[in-house]
């Protein structure tokens, strides 16, 4: 069973293709990233995987459910992490998370062992009482990946996980990808190529909608011909201007 | 498990909001005190009993829920605008939870202004000597939870329907109306006319009405207004729900 599999998906806003006939599978455990200009189409593709929109045609599978079929199971099996840093901005951070143990039915005791569980892993000790909307970029950041793992997901959507933070913050932030990878299926969109090139098993090229190319970096480097994933990004996208 | 979950949130998001005391209580618990003291000020051969105490508690209580109102707008309407509701959307979260996640706490907060609001003003009728019958006003508490629910109800509906910049000025617009229309700073049964019509064919003047006969046990026409609020209740929820599952669906299309 793949983690992800997608066929022929497709989404369209009035005139507009977000996503053009997307085929792509993702084995369990891999890590895979999406890259592309802005407007290429990778936030809506995570958007109809994770049940937030609908295909205008076309299939998508989480886990073998189907998205748009078996939602309420697909939901049970993701976590998403958005671009924006999507918290509780007047709650702590132990607060988010005993709201989202709450969000999954936990029981008590399930909570107080996920909570700490969580602080401890994230290295969110010194933080762990104090009001998300206080804190810093990079530890928002943190909050809101900590948050899509609660549900324990077999799947998680990483959407630009590291805009807008620090060369350290994004470094953290690649440890906390690097731990996970393996465990659990992971979708990665970003804007840098060295994140990609330093954390994904397989990567995707969009552009316009469409899947471009796809493999791991020696094979888009010998699709492409040029060296290093942001040369090949450039020919693959803009067809070597 | 999940509304109870995002009732806590709601619950703390409110609480924590420093313009949420200074508005749901402050506020009408100052128009109480102010309106007391123009009552004094008021010659008692007009007869006009408007600003007393006794007429005065269950119209302010009234006027204060049209706050809750505000803060359930304004909460429901921020929500909408971040990536926050989204990302809950792709939780297991069901449209319900939701609903009952704003109406649960809001609902308690509403309990909680009005016991507050009259126990200030029995106080206010220890020093006017104006007689304030405990039984009456702890009535009158119970008597307003269809009305609480309506305010929750209009507030949840207009956070949903408009964005957060619209959103607190159509709020405004209610609160205005409902304190004017209402006959909450004036007697709207002597105004007569149309302005009366208007009056009775909204909730708000029997909102106020229900307040003020069940402080003072009176029971005449009790009844009747009690279950227009019912109806407006019953109607405003079914608006928000409808609502807010339409664009919920809209949203995930």
């Amino acid at each position: 069973m793949f983690g992800i599999e997608t066929r022929f998906l497709t989404k369209k806003y009035k005139d507009k293709t977000a996503v053009d006939q997307m085929n792509i599978t993702v084995n369990e455990g891999e890590l895979f990233a999406l890259l592309g200009v802005n407007g290429a189409g990778k936030t809506t593709a995570i958007r109809m995987l994770t049940c937030l929109c609908r295909p205008t045609s076309g299939e998508c599978y989480i886990m073998g459910k189907n998205c748009l079929t078996e939602s309420n199971e697909v939901k049970k099996l993701v976590g998403i992490s958005t671009q924006e840093t999507a918290v509780a901005e007047n709650l702590t951070v132990c607060e988010n998370i005993r709201m989202f143990c709450g969000i999954y039915g936990y029981s008590q005791e399930k909570t107080v062992r996920v909570t700490d569980k969580m602080i401890s892993l994230f290295n969110m000790e010194d933080v762990k009482d104090q009001r998300a909307g206080t804190l810093s970029g990079g530890w928002k950041r943190k909050l809101s990946i900590t948050l899509a793992l609660i549900g324990e997901p077999k799947v998680l959507f990483l959407d630009e996980p590291t805009l807008g933070l620090d060369v350290l913050a994004r470094r953290e932030m690649w440890k906390i990808v690097r731990a996970l990878k393996g465990k659990i299926t992971i979708i990665l969109t970003t804007h840098y190529m060295d994140e990609a090139q330093e954390l994904a098993d397989r990567i995707a090229i969009m552009a316009n909608g469409k899947v471009m190319a796809l493999g791991t970096l020696c094979e888009l480097e010998s699709l492409s011909g040029e060296k290093g994933l942001e040369n090949s990004f450039i020919r693959i996208v803009g067809g070597g201007k | 498990m999940r509304k109870k979950a995002f009732s806590v949130r709601i619950f703390k998001e409110i609480i924590r909001d420093p313009l949420s005391y200074i508005f749901c209580l402050g506020f009408p618990l100052i128009m109480l005190v102010v309106m007391t003291l123009i009552n004094d000020s008021i010659p008692q051969e007009t007869g006009m009993t408007i600003f007393r105490i006794d007429d005065l508690a269950g119209a302010i209580a009234v006027f204060g829920l049209t706050f809750i109102m505000l803060f359930v707008c304004l909460t429901a309407a921020k929500d909408r605008l971040g990536a926050f509701l989204v990302r809950l959307y792709a939780t297991p979260m069901r449209s319900g939870d939701f609903i009952v996640g704003y109406t649960l706490p809001a609902f308690l907060l509403a309990a909680l202004q009005t016991v507050i609001t009259f126990a200030v003003s029995e106080a206010v009728s220890l020093f006017t000597k104006v007689e304030l019958h405990l039984g009456g006003l702890a009535l009158a508490a119970v008597s307003l939870f269809p009305t609480m629910i309506m305010f929750i109800s209009l507030g949840l509906l207009s956070g949903t329907l408009f964005s957060e910049k619209a959103a607190p000025g159509l709020c405004s617009v209610i609160i205005s109306l409902s304190s004017f229309l209402g006959g909450v700073w004036f007697d709207a049964d002597r105004t007569g006319g149309v302005l009366l019509k208007i009056s009775k064919a909204l909730p708000f003047y029997h909102s106020v009405k229900v307040a003020r006969l069940a402080s003072a046990l009176e029971f005449e026409g009790f009844g009747k207004h009690f279950l227009i609020t019912v109806v407006w209740a019953a109607a405003f929820t079914t608006a928000a729900v409808f609502v807010f599952k339409v664009k919920m669906r809209a949203d995930i299309k």
